[in-house]
């Protein structure tokens, strides 16, 4: 019998199992099983089956007992009593047990997800620290045949992105109780999404850049559609998927180009066949990387490639637009460093310009733009436009052989006190829009500051931080950004980054102006002393987002010392 | 050459032209025939078993037992008229008959049908062709049968058969993944896509003992993976208890409602044909195509013409004649299921059980390379697989049990 | 001489799929019928198919076949049948632009062009040994184990995603 399962062994047919590096994939691997265990939990809670047949298999056990009771005293046959009653009871129990586990779990399974999904973004949190000491000690590292990279800019950018998926999920939990939505799916799409990233954050492969990319993507257009109450919300669903997957698109012809310009997907091999090319005589490759610029250029939302943006902040439900302005933007600029700064260096005088070019257009685009706007949403998305102008600053000076990796840490830190900044306002923006998000334009915020001073009084540190004012964490990133330009000689562009700082500062204060001005019943809808309602977990985040703004404003050093470190992009 | 296309030896030498040419056209033609011959065989055997089964006497008139029966129908279908409604998509209505035959034919070209023979000097295989890549083209051709069903319904410009048409793509659509999923569990093992490789390595030794050699058939290791595939075939054949397309009670004649003459002769003609190659595609990943005990080997040798060619053709022909047995069997005995039983069928449980299955295989295999003992990884494999049903199962909503919804 | 032979075939069969597939190509966008469309599609996608055959890579063809020609396009007739199953050619496919698009149209081919033949018209395919099954799962698993795995929580998901989204309240 056993003869049929067996096959000689055959070394040319023999399957070759590939070695796993668990901790180099350890971050994303953890949400992923998050995710999947969220999608079991609720699937297996969903239907009533479990629960019939957990009470079957309890009343079974129940019988089991007496009968085989009965079967030792009388029955032919002897066996050990003991041991057999001791494992049926024991089986009785555990089911009971665990049948009274199942029904307190199926009360409760949004928060069991939430334990979980909380559980996996810790653990991952913590593989993420490891991976810091190791390559602090022993220097950046490839694995799973090149294809992760494990380096400073990897785990800095999967950090902040692990911080902002805290924040998703519980700004989401607020959210879907509020909207009395199915909240599992919700969770594990955050999960996966944040796994997208974080894939992204070390992927050392073109290949592995564009699939990451759809992975964070798809749930990302999905998440924008989740709220099935809002036609807004489909509405940007449907804008966002069809922009992205073009862009998407462009980004993947990008790759094939430079896949046939260089030979390999390989960001440490394009590298290498890099070394004495002169970009100007390879169109392919010229011709590559520019549409990868753009396919990019849309996912961190830098103009011209914006369009997409102030429809798909204004119509996805708030959280969602918090952790699309907070990660999205981490985890596409740490694959544009990665790309551009790390393995076409040596080509900075082809793609320089270009990057110049966005970062000016985004600046100016943001914060014009913004100016006319009259939803509040709207308006964060365009300064969100700003913002990543400001990065592309450091990110175009990140070559810079003066400047040093200056632009890199300097992006790296914008990020990192952006991704604060952002989470922070849109979570005060989240409880002013009320339930439905009916509330998120200018007038409703009038009256706000005397109906809610401390509310009021946060989003103004966001927004004045956003703006750049002293003693605030967006002072010091953008002084680090235009640092890095003037020690690279640029000052233009830091002259025309600040004009355009001041023009933004403009719309910032015009929301807190309207805070400020008009009285308690300026708003339309609110019902008179109808309060708003600020419930834990949108209190931990805008207290915490809060606290790490004036904190990093104050003292800057410590995160600006582990952005410094975090410049270590390997195939640089 | 040899290496792009084919492993013939056929194509060993130099030269595409010449007598090879004729050699390889001869093939494709005699394929042709072959197969169509055998079709109008199977229709006669058909009605004739289903007659037996039912104590009726079946086609007896046209020639002796009225095996002509076939002939006489096909020429009576030739000489209808042919008539096209006028909302018909015209060209796609006359294209649909071609497209749904064609799969049929194509599929059966790589199946090995016996070994080696000598054709005006040339050595060369049983087989229209011997692609490295066969099952991968099995697939590719039954993905592409859809088409001709998909249009014919779609063309008429008629309700039922567009009707009969989507129910058809979607269940072939269905079936196709547990399709390609139980013959995947023949390629892990087999470690080859070629089919006469795949045959090759269910040999028959006259030496081992019966029960030794029927191992080595895959239909014994990869018991489970012959029954999805026999299931899922049927489905993509739209073969009773599968055969929506044509549902008589609910559609008149499905897709085929608003054909006449020569080309309701050729639907139908594919049907059949597509019944024999599915059955000929099982036979070579399962049941050892044409490998059988030889016929008195002290006497007439291994490889001579009696048990080189003779004796294998007859196995194949045997085996493919087992199944399309089979197939009549079922649809005299088994009536047709409910769409949405299909549907839930296909879905819940075929798929499933299919890729458990693959990953049982993948588990026995790769455990067995590290020397585990294969009971034990057996047990191994099967006790993770069976866990992961279970869960499974316990998701699955009931029937007729509403599901709840989380707030 | 078999591979001369070889190759005046590779290149003939070349052209003559190359212009059936740029046939498709243009009557997939100018035909009024969706249907047609996308039959003109299935025209293109083998024809592509059968040219990765030409470059000796019949993993990629076969692949192509199965995915795009028994699934993709299938997959938009089911969608299209199910629908609404226009029989006739709807004139609204046709808009005021097709005149504009030709410019993008034309430059992104001619620039395609040019750096394809800039960049790859010194290069030739070696017929005698083609690319086999084995070396392209080899990759997969090995190399790009990575993305290969990626895909996987790229499904998970989508089909998540499309619960979310069809699910009636």
């Amino acid at each position: 019998m056993l003869a049929l399962f067996t096959q000689p062994i055959d070394a040319a047919r023999m399957i070759a199992v590939p070695k796993i590096d668990w901790l180099a994939i350890g971050p994303p691997v953890v949400l992923f099983t998050a995710a999947l265990a969220i999608v079991l939990l609720a699937s297996l809670l969903r239907g009533r089956s479990l629960q019939h047949d957990l009470d079957d298999w309890v009343v079974l056990c129940a019988f089991a007992g007496p009968i085989e009771f009965w079967l030792g005293r009388f029955s032919a046959i002897r066996y050990n009593h003991d041991v057999f009653s001791i494992i049926v009871m024991l089986a009785g129990i555990g089911s009971v047990a665990f049948a009274m586990g199942v029904s307190i779990v199926r009360k409760h399974t949004f928060a069991a997800s939430l334990v979980i999904a909380l559980a996996g973004v810790i653990s991952a949190v913590a593989i993420t620290v490891a991976q810091w000491n190791v390559v602090r000690t022993s220097g950046s590292f490839t694995s799973m045949a090149g294809a992760v990279a494990v380096d400073g800019m990897a785990v800095f950018v999967m950090g902040v992105v692990l911080v902002a998926t805290v924040f998703g999920l519980l700004l989401g939990t607020s959210w879907i109780r509020r909207e009395q939505l199915e909240g599992p799916e919700f969770l594990a799409l955050l999960l996966l999404c944040a796994t997208g990233m974080l894939v992204m954050a070390s992927a050392n492969d073109l290949i592995v850049v564009f699939v990451a990319l759809e992975v964070f993507s798809i749930a990302l257009y999905v998440m924008t559609a989740f709220d099935r109450h809002r036609i807004e919300s489909q509405e940007a669903g449907l804008k966002y998927f069809l922009l992205g997957a073009f862009s998407s698109a462009i980004f993947l012809y990008g790759v094939a180009l430079t896949y046939g310009a260089t030979g390999s997907t390989n960001l440490v091999t394009i590298r290498e066949s890099l070394t004495g090319l002169v970009g100007g005589d390879n169109g392919l490759l010229m011709v590559g990387f520019a549409l990868m610029l753009v396919g990019l250029g849309f996912k961190v939302a830098a103009a011209p490639f914006h369009m997409w943006t102030p429809d798909v902040y204004q119509g996805a439900p708030t959280p969602v637009t918090a952790f699309m302005a907070g990660a999205t933007k981490v985890a596409a600029f740490g694959a544009l460093l990665r790309i551009f700064v790390g393995s076409f260096d040596l080509l900075q005088t082809d793609w320089r310009p270009a990057v110049y070019g966005l970062a000016i257009v985004s600046m100016i685009v943001g914060s014009v733009a913004a100016i006319v706007q009259t939803d509040v949403k709207r308006m964060l998305a365009y300064s969100s436009i700003a913002h990543a102008g400001y990065v592309l600053i450091g990110v175009q000076v990140a070559t810079e052989s003066n400047g040093g990796l200056g632009g890199t840490s300097a992006a790296l830190f914008y990020l990192g006190i952006y991704m604060l900044m952002a989470v922070g306002a849109f979570a005060v923006i989240q409880v002013v829009g009320r339930a439905r998000e009916t509330d998120s334009s200018l007038d409703d915020y009038k009256g706000l500051a005397r109906k809610e001073p401390v509310l009021a009084g946060l989003l103004t540190l966001f927004l004045l931080a956003q703006a750049g004012v002293p003693l605030t964490a967006g002072f010091v990133a953008k002084l680090t950004v235009f640092k890095a330009a003037v020690d690279a000689g640029q000052f233009q562009i830091a002259l025309i980054g600040m004009l355009s700082a001041t023009v933004a500062a403009f719309v910032y204060l015009r929301i807190v102006l309207s805070m400020y001005s008009g009285d308690e019943h300026g708003s339309a809808t609110p019902v008179e002393g109808n309060r708003l309602t600020v419930d834990l977990p949108v209190r931990i985040t805008i207290s915490l987002t809060a606290a790490l703004v004036l904190l990093f404003g104050v003292v800057p050093g410590w995160l600006l010392d582990v952005a410094e470190h975090a410049t270590s992009i390997l195939a640089g | 050459m040899n290496a792009l296309f084919a492993a013939d030896p056929l194509f060993n030498g130099d030269g595409l032209w010449g007598s090879i040419f004729v050699v390889v056209l001869l093939k494709v033609v005699i394929a042709f025939v072959v197969l169509l011959v055998s079709v109008m065989l199977y229709i006669w055997g058909m009605r004739k078993w289903i007659a037996d089964m039912q104590n009726r006497t079946g086609p007896a008139n046209a020639g002796p037992f009225g095996i002509l029966q076939t002939l006489a129908d096909g020429i009576k279908l030739f000489f209808k008229e042919q008539s096209i409604p006028s909302s018909a998509d015209k060209p796609i209505f006359r294209l649909a008959p071609y497209l749904s035959i064609l799969p049929a034919f194509l599929m059966f070209c790589v199946i090995p049908v016996g070994g080696k023979i000598n054709v005006l000097g040339h050595e060369t295989y049983l087989q229209v062709v011997d692609l490295p890549i066969g099952a991968m083209f099995i697939l590719g051709c039954s993905g592409i049968a859809v088409y001709g069903v998909m249009l014919a319904g779609w063309s008429s410009g008629s309700k039922y058969p567009l009707l009969g048409s989507v129910r058809a793509s979607a269940q072939m659509l269905s079936y196709e993944a547990a399709f390609g999923l139980g013959i995947l569990s023949v390629l892990m093992r087999a470690g080859t896509m070629s089919t006469r490789e795949i045959v090759n390595q269910q040999s028959w030794t006259n030496t081992d003992g019966i029960l030794q050699n029927l191992s080595n058939f895959y239909v014994v290791p990869a018991a489970l993976g012959f029954v999805i595939f026999i299931i899922a075939a049927i489905a993509e054949t739209n073969h009773p208890p599968f055969d929506f397309v044509e549902a008589e009670q609910e559609l008149v004649g499905g897709f085929v409602t608003e054909y006449s003459g020569i080309r309701f002769a050729i639907f139908f003609l594919a049907e059949f044909m597509n019944i024999i190659t599915m059955s000929a595609v099982a036979v070579t990943l399962f049941l050892g195509g044409p490998n059988g005990p030889m016929f008195m080997p002290a006497r007439f040798g291994q490889s001579g013409w009696v048990n080189g060619t003779v004796v294998p053709i007859l196995w194949f022909v045997g085996k493919v004649l087992l199944l399309t047995f089979g197939t009549v069997w079922l649809r005299a005995s088994v009536p047709r299921l409910r769409y949405d039983q299909l549907m839930a069928f296909g879905w819940k449980w075929l798929i499933e059980l299919a890729v458990l299955w693959v990953l049982v295989t993948a588990g026995i295999l790769v455990l067995g390379d590290r020397g585990w003992n294969p009971a034990a990884a057996g047990v191994l494999s099967f006790g993770i697989a069976g866990a992961a049903y279970g869960l499974l199962y316990l998701c699955m909503p009931k029937s007729g049990e509403t599901v709840e919804e989380f707030r | 001489m078999l591979g001369a032979q070889l190759l005046v075939a590779e290149n003939a069969f070349f052209y003559v799929i190359a212009a059936v597939m740029a046939y498709g190509a243009i009557r997939v966008v100018t035909t009024n019928n969706i249907v047609h469309a996308a039959l003109y599609l299935v025209v293109v996608l083998a024809g592509g198919a059968a040219q990765y055959l030409l470059l000796g890579q019949e993993f990629v063809a076969w692949v192509q076949v199965i995915v795009y020609i028994g699934a993709v396009i299938v997959l938009f007739l089911f969608g299209i049948m199910l629908t609404r199953a226009p029989m006739k050619a709807e004139e609204k496919l046709t808009n005021d632009l097709r005149g504009a698009a030709l410019i993008p149209t034309g430059l992104l081919a001619a620039i395609l062009a040019t750096l394809c033949l800039d960049a790859f018209s010194d290069k030739t395919v070696d017929l005698v040994s083609p690319i086999r099954t084995k070396a392209v799962t080899s990759a997969i698993f090995r190399g790009y184990l990575v993305p290969f795995e990626v895909v996987g929580v790229l499904l998970l998901g989508a089909l998540i995603g499309a619960v979310v989204l069809a699910r009636r309240d």
